[in-house]
């Protein structure tokens, strides 16, 4: 591995190789080894090389490394950084590899390279690492948008400590470095601005807000700032917002590069892209420029060649007028020529080849879609002029292009302007020095001015057969005139164009043996253009900033033109040069971008710069200086590549100023990318390579130098050593190649963008094409729609036509219609009435048959009438016979009447007396008998009235009775129940008194056992006890006894108390003694009572006296007999008041049934007491026998009492309730 | 009498398409006329008079029972009943013999809780429970121990199934008899199916009873097929749910329609 290594370490001199095949062979051989690879040692050892060598091929291999080493090689350059040698290279390299863009380029932000750099910007103090640092910066920020929120405030401080430096100048470094310096620190500006408004201007509103830095931010800052607009975000954005990755996420890395150069105002910095961007560059070109200064716009300086060559510059306010006119001539002058390729861009790559190198890339393809120029403009844009110009005017006027092509035409003067400018030079410096510098300028300027001239030439030639040109031409051949040098570079260079693309490097290395020498002689003439300097000094002293601007751009166009200066003798001519001056200028422009660019600038930078000083300086450093020469060219490509339009460039001092400088190194650049340009390789590479090698050739070149004269121009100068110039212009060197990789790098941004912008444009094409043939179709069907219309009239009057024939046929039809019509009508009418008629003849008809009919009839009545009236006929006459025969025997019959009636008048009267007699007697026997009937049938209906009569009373009187019956049995029921419910009450008292009788018993028993007994107590206790024991039996009876009487129904005891004879109705009676009504009757037997009431049941001796008194009841006649009398009398006699006839009958019956009762009870009792039952109950049996008898008899009484209907319930009562009539009577 | 005369012409037809109860009244005025419990007489004339009557005996045996005092005001109201219905029928225990009621005690007693919650005056319910228990005792007492066969009877011929489960698992002779038969379900049915039992059984017919404890059997069917131990069922038995014993009794009345025929007049 090792000695693989090391094996490949050492091919990397062959690198330097000059055989392409080696070359591609080493290359190969490297890149496998890289890609195979994971160490860092090749790469380091590369990196290494790279910054010992410079060598562009290995650097080439570094930018392509692979995604590994990307971290390998940005550790190496970081830590190449650390080291103060090394650092330029590593910057250098680092430019390089941002610059290609590798994929992984992103990632720089993650490593710690960016902060060494970063603190290398704040730290450094090497202007040319500042500047290339810078430089740097400005590229990669685009490209790690999002980086900046870590690092913002540091790319800040970046800023804030480059612009102070930039005025205070701490490290005491040159000017030069300083213009550079400057000219970096405003794109990181526009940079910074661009892509974070918000947090930039506050961080300048803090930064310069403090009273150290106000200085700096009115030299340095301020003027920045009047290069750009607002940006949009300051209104829209927030801090925050503009560090939102996403916002970032949506841009590409151009897209953010346009995006800042949006905003600028500075026509080299901005973008026209967009159309608010071109506008501004109008208004700001022509307006901004316009006031300030002609001097400024290019536009003034063809004014003033064209329209007042005489008239000078501070007549260029009024220039702005004058621009048509110029036009217009031009126009005139050059119409066929600029015309056509101002209104066709495609055609004008004549043109473009003419002006080959032309700087302004970005300026045509972005102004104008034409597609032709973007490869073709790539490498070297299309003239600017052209563009700027048409773009400018094209605002007021379509001739405004030919206008502004025609001011090339005006500027290709250009080569008679040189002489003007050194004429101005001249007055204003010596003669003797401006010829040296002339000489010394010729060698700059003949490089830079040969294209130029080349190219205009031709184009001169070809245009301008107009007279107006003619002092150009002849400015032009003075230029020609100058120096052979010149012509013989002039005439090279003009080979080379034609012959395209032949040349060698031997050409080049040539060009460069020129140019050396030539610079030899601008340094030993060195001495002259301090003159410039001090009469650019005194001019700016003088004048105002106008005038200063132009005295500045006479000297540099004094640097541009060196052909002009072998003129110099024409001191008016530089007099009238400045008006031609403008011109000369801007053809350059226009039409020899190469060569332009250095006047333009210088016009611009010298106008606008206040501090005239630097520019003098910088002429002075420039211009004795060997190494103008090459740096002269860089810097006129600087000023290619940066603002594109310097011939517009903006009146402002210091971005001017740095304008110019780079304005100056561009020159070179593109002529040298010119030289480069027939080559296969990259023109660009080829130009790096040849710059590099120019400075090589320099550094030998002024090694041979004879250090006198070098010294004796710097002693001139200030006494600076020729080492440390040789140092600074190296360094230079450096930084102007730095700057062009820089604007390089910008461009091909640009031109990524062109691509993109071109694809839209084919796209729009393409659509514009699309519409066209949409448009076509449209147009066709057009066509078609109008035939069809056509057409639809057409058949629209035939279809009317039909219509009409249509209608007529109708009408007719109709007509006919109504006439068939009528005809059918008139034929119904005569047929109804033909009908009507029918019918009438069929009625009369049928009224003819009907009077036939009636007649037959009437025939066939009259016959039937004649048959009857026959037959009558002969009955009347039969009866006619009859009577006839009758009356005769009804005669014969009065006729034997008679005859009888006499034979009975003759018979005789005596029989009929008796009879007579007979008949009377019997009569009146028979009138007696039927009198006699008649009677006894009035008898016998009165008797039977009567029995009726008394069968109705006795039918009332049973259901009277069956009524009384009824109620009784009611009133019983009643009764019974009330009965009940007393004996219950009854009952229940009794119940009572038991219980509390043995309540009682009980407590005299307890009283007894327990109270204390005295001798007299003891006594009474005893009788008490003898009282207590049959107390109790006595209860205990009283038990039997009471149920046995219960059940007697209480009348029989009443009945039997009332008798008095009974001996256990005390002991009821006692037990009874709640009863409410004891009987009156009641109160006579006690005396006769046995005294012992509680005693059982009676002995037998009362009982015999008993019967007596039972016996002596029905015989008594006492209390009831007589009652029972009363009762039945009363009955008998009530019922005698009612019929008296009948109760003679009745009474006896009733009597008879009263005695019959009267004296059966008696009967019966006598036995019963004579069979001598003694006992008690007996006696109540019997008692209850007795009862029941009474109630037979009452019943029967009753019965007797059935034929009275009266008196139905006091009797009833009466003889029912036997209690009451006891109580009613007592 | 002329009741027949005065029945409702239209009974007989309606009785014939189904409707029973038109002649309600009528037979009620016929039931009353005969004085089924014998309280008051059918004689509206010797109302206030009975009326009097029963209240002053009410009052006089309340008050000697208070004089007495087997009661006292806060005795409750069964329990004077139960006092005066024993001093009555002279079985009551002196007051120092009082014991605890008897199984015939606690019959009335449970009669009387029913009756007082039928009736509100302390009077017609004592004396409604009077002429209850004495017409059941008086009427039914022979026939009471024939029931529980009288039952089995009628539950063979409707469910025997049921039947022969109860004999099986022991409970029917186990069934509240007493509750049922002595007790005429007091206690066991809510009043107001209470009261329809009570009606039949004060017309005369000690057989609903029988119906009426066949059907609460029929009605628990299931649970007590459900259920084997003898206890268990009787305790159900004996706490029946009150919810729907209406139904029951209506059903019960059903089935002793279906097997006495009817007993409009049936007294």
């Amino acid at each position: 591995m090792a000695r693989e290594q090391l094996n490949v370490g050492d091919l990397l001199p062959l690198l330097e190789t000059a055989d392409l095949q080696q070359l591609d062979e080493i290359k190969g051989l490297i890149n496998e080894h890289l890609s195979t690879e994971r160490g860092s040692m090749l790469l380091n050892g590369l990196v290494d090389y790279v910054l010992e060598t410079n060598s562009t091929q290995a650097m080439h291999i570094l930018c392509s490394v692979r995604e590994p080493h990307d971290k390998h090689l940005f550790d190496k350059m970081n830590e190449c950084m650390a080291r103060q040698a090394c650092r330029l290279p590593t910057l250098n390299l680092l430019g390089q590899v941002v610059r290609k863009q590798p994929s992984w380029i992103h990632k720089i932000a993650r490593y710690p390279l960016l902060l060494s750099l970063l603190k290398c910007l704040k730290t450094d103090t090497d202007v040319v690492v500042l500047i290339t640092g810078v430089l740097v910066l400005v590229t990669l920020l685009p490209m790690i948008p999002q980086a900046g929120k870590q690092h913002l405030y540091e790319f800040f401080d970046v800023f804030g400590r480059l612009a102070a430096w930039n005025l205070r100048n701490p490290g005491h470094v040159s000017e030069v470095y300083l213009i550079h310096l400057h000219a970096s620190v405003y794109s990181l500006f526009h940079r910074l601005y661009g892509m974070y408004p918000c947090n930039f201007i506050s961080y300048l509103r803090s930064h310069y807000s403090m009273k150290e830095n106000m200085d700096t931010f009115e030299e340095v800052v301020k003027p920045m700032l009047e290069h750009v607009r607002i940006h949009p975000e300051l209104v829209t954005g927030t801090k925050d917002h503009e560090l939102d990755p996403t916002r970032w996420k949506r841009f590409e890395i151009h897209d953010i590069v346009i995006e800042c150069a949006k905003v600028s105002l500075d026509p080299r910095e901005a973008s026209c892209e967009e159309g608010y961007s071109t506008l501004p560059e109008h208004f700001c070109g022509q307006l901004h420029l316009r006031p300030p200064d002609c001097t400024a716009s290019p536009y003034t300086d063809f004014l003033s060649s064209y329209g007042s060559s005489s008239s000078t510059q501070f007549s260029t306010p009024r220039q702005p007028v004058l621009p048509p006119l110029p036009l217009t001539s031009l126009s005139g002058t050059q119409p066929a020529y600029r015309s056509s390729p101002s209104s066709r861009r495609p055609n004008s790559s004549c043109e473009f080849n003419s002006i080959y190198g032309i700087k302004d890339t970005l300026w045509s393809p972005s102004s104008q879609c034409g597609m032709a120029t973007p490869p073709s403009s790539r490498g070297m844009s299309p003239n600017p002029e052209l563009s700027q110009s048409a773009f400018h005017l094209s605002g007021r006027f379509h001739s405004t292009p030919a206008g502004g092509k025609g001011t090339p035409c005006s500027s290709t003067p250009a080569a008679s302007s040189p002489p003007p400018s050194l004429t101005e030079e001249l007055p204003s410096g010596s003669l003797h020095h401006s010829t040296t510098s002339l000489t010394c300028k010729d060698g700059r300027p003949i490089d830079s001015s040969k294209p130029p001239l080349l190219r205009q030439e031709p184009i001169r030639e070809l245009e301008k057969a107009g007279g107006e040109v003619t002092n150009h031409r002849d400015s032009a051949t003075e230029t020609v005139s100058m120096t052979l040098t010149e012509l013989s570079v002039y005439m090279k260079e003009q080979e080379q164009l034609r012959m395209g693309k032949e040349r060698e490097e031997a050409a080049i290395t040539e060009e460069l043996l020129q140019l050396t020498e030539e610079k030899r002689d601008p340094g030993g003439l060195r001495g002259f253009d301090s003159p410039f300097f001090h009469t650019t000094e005194t001019l700016t002293g003088a004048q105002q900033k106008p005038p200063s601007t132009s005295t500045q751009s006479s000297l540099l166009r004094e640097a541009n033109n060196a052909v002009s200066t072998p003129d110099k003798t024409d001191t008016q001519v530089g007099h009238r040069g400045m008006g031609s001056r403008g011109p000369s200028q801007e053809q350059p422009w226009s039409f020899q971008p190469v060569f332009t660019p250095i006047q333009d600038p210088a016009l611009g930078h010298v106008r606008h710069s206040p501090a005239a000083d630097e520019e003098a300086l910088k002429y002075n450093l420039l211009s004795p200086s060997p190494c103008k020469a090459p740096s002269l060219p860089y810097e006129a490509l600087f000023d290619l590549a940066l603002p594109r339009a310097a011939s517009l460039c903006l009146g402002h001092r210091t971005s001017e100023v740095l304008e110019r400088v780079t304005g100056e190194s561009r020159l070179v650049d593109v002529k040298e990318a010119e030289d480069h340009a027939t080559t296969s390789v990259s023109p660009l590479e080829v130009l790096d390579r040849l710059v590099q090698q120019g400075s090589d050739a320099h550094d030998k070149v002024l090694k041979r130098l004879p250090l006198p004269s070098k010294s004796a121009d710097w002693t001139h100068f200030g006494g600076s050593a020729p080492l440390d110039e040789l140092q600074t212009l190296r360094s230079q060197l450096l930084l102007l190649h730095n700057q062009l990789l820089y604007e390089r790098y910008k461009r091909e941004q640009h031109a990524v963008r062109n691509r993109r912008l071109l694809r839209r444009i084919i796209n729009a094409t393409s659509l514009e094409e699309q519409n066209n043939a949409m448009k076509d179709q449209l147009n066709l069907q057009n066509v078609d729609i109008m035939s069809l219309r056509e057409s639809l009239q057409v058949e629209q009057q035939r279809y009317r036509q039909l219509w009409d024939d249509r209608e007529t046929m109708v009408t007719r039809l109709h007509s006919q219609i109504r006439q068939l019509q009528q005809s059918r009508d008139d034929y119904y009418t005569k047929n109804q009435e033909l009908q009507s008629k029918l019918l009438e003849c069929q009625k009369r008809m049928g009224e003819m048959e009907a009077d036939l009919q009636r007649a037959n009839n009437k025939v066939c009545h009259t016959g039937h009438q004649l048959n009857q009236l026959t037959a009558k006929l002969s009955t009347s006459e039969s009866t006619q016979q009859q009577l006839s025969f009758l009356s005769k025997q009804l005669l014969l019959l009065g006729e034997a009447h008679k005859l009888c009636v006499q034979e009975l008048h003759q018979a005789s009267p005596d029989i009929t007396k008796e009879v007579q007699m007979l008949q009377m007697s019997y009569g009146k026997e028979v009138e007696r008998l039927k009198q006699n009937l008649l009677l006894q049938g009035q008898k016998l209906d009165a008797a039977q009235q009567r029995v009726a009569e008394l069968e109705t009373q006795l039918s009332k009187k049973e259901h009277l009775i069956a009524e009384q019956k009824k109620f009784l049995e009611d009133v019983k029921c009643q009764a019974k129940e009330e009965l009940q419910a007393s004996d219950s009450r009854y009952h229940a008292q009794r119940c009572i008194t038991q219980v509390l009788q043995t309540e009682l018993l009980q407590l005299y028993s307890r009283l007894e056992i327990e109270a204390p007994t005295t001798t007299a107590s003891a006594s009474s206790a005893g009788n008490t006890k003898e009282r207590c024991g049959p107390a109790e039996t006595s209860v205990r009876v009283l038990d039997g006894s009471v149920k046995a009487v219960s059940k007697v129904a209480p009348a029989l005891s009443q009945s039997l108390h009332g008798n008095g004879s009974i001996s256990s109705s005390g002991q009821a009676k006692s037990v009874n003694g709640s009863h409410s009504t004891p009987p009156p009757v009641l109160v006579e037997p006690p005396p006769l009572r046995p005294h012992v009431p509680l005693g059982p049941p009676g002995p037998p001796a009362p009982s015999a006296a008993a019967p007596l008194t039972v016996g002596s009841y029905p015989s008594a006649k006492s209390f009831l007999g007589m009652r029972a009398r009363e009762l039945f009398r009363n009955k008998s006699e009530s019922q005698c008041d009612e019929d008296e006839v009948l109760r003679p009958q009745l009474t006896g019956l009733s009597q008879g049934l009263k005695t019959e009762l009267c004296v059966e009870p008696a009967v019966k009792t006598v036995p019963g007491s004579g069979s001598g039952s003694g006992s008690a109950l007996a006696v109540a049996a019997k008692a209850a026998q007795t009862h029941g008898l009474q109630r037979a008899a009452s019943r029967g009484e009753g019965g007797g009492a059935c034929g009275t209907p009266a008196r139905p319930r006091q009797q009833q009562l009466r003889i029912m309730d036997y209690n009451e009539t006891h109580q009613e009577h007592s | 009498m002329a009741e027949d005369l005065q029945r409702n012409f239209r009974s007989a037809y309606y009785e014939k398409v189904g409707f029973r109860g038109v002649e309600e009244k009528k037979s009620l005025e016929i039931l009353l006329k005969d004085n089924p419990l014998g309280i008051l007489p059918p004689h509206t004339d010797s109302h206030p008079l009975v009326a009097r009557y029963r209240q002053e005996q009410y009052e006089d045996v309340r008050e000697a029972l208070k004089a007495m005092r087997f009661v006292h005001a806060a005795t409750p109201y069964t329990e004077l009943y139960l006092r005066m219905h024993q001093l009555e029928n002279q079985k009551l225990m002196r007051r120092s013999e009082l014991t605890q009621p008897g199984e015939e005690d606690e019959d009335f007693l449970a009669i009387a809780r029913a009756m007082e919650e039928i009736v509100d005056d302390p009077v017609d319910c004592y004396w409604l429970i009077r002429c209850f228990v004495n017409q059941f005792n008086h009427k039914f007492g022979d026939s009471i121990p024939h029931l529980p066969k009288s039952l089995e009877h009628f539950l063979s011929q409707e469910d025997s199934r049921l039947l022969a489960h109860l004999k099986t698992s022991g409970s029917l002779v186990l069934l509240p008899y007493s509750l049922w038969f002595r007790r005429c379900f007091a206690g066991s049915l809510p009043e107001s199916s209470l009261q329809r039992v009570w009606d039949k059984v004060i017309s005369g017919s000690c057989k609903i009873l029988v119906f009426i404890a066949l059907e609460i059997l029929l009605s628990y069917k299931i649970m007590l097929m459900g259920t084997s131990r003898p206890e268990a069922v009787a305790k159900f038995l004996s706490n029946l749910p009150q919810e729907n014993t209406d139904a029951i009794v209506t059903k019960a009345i059903d089935l002793w329609h279906k097997y006495c025929g009817t007993p409009m007049h049936s007294v």
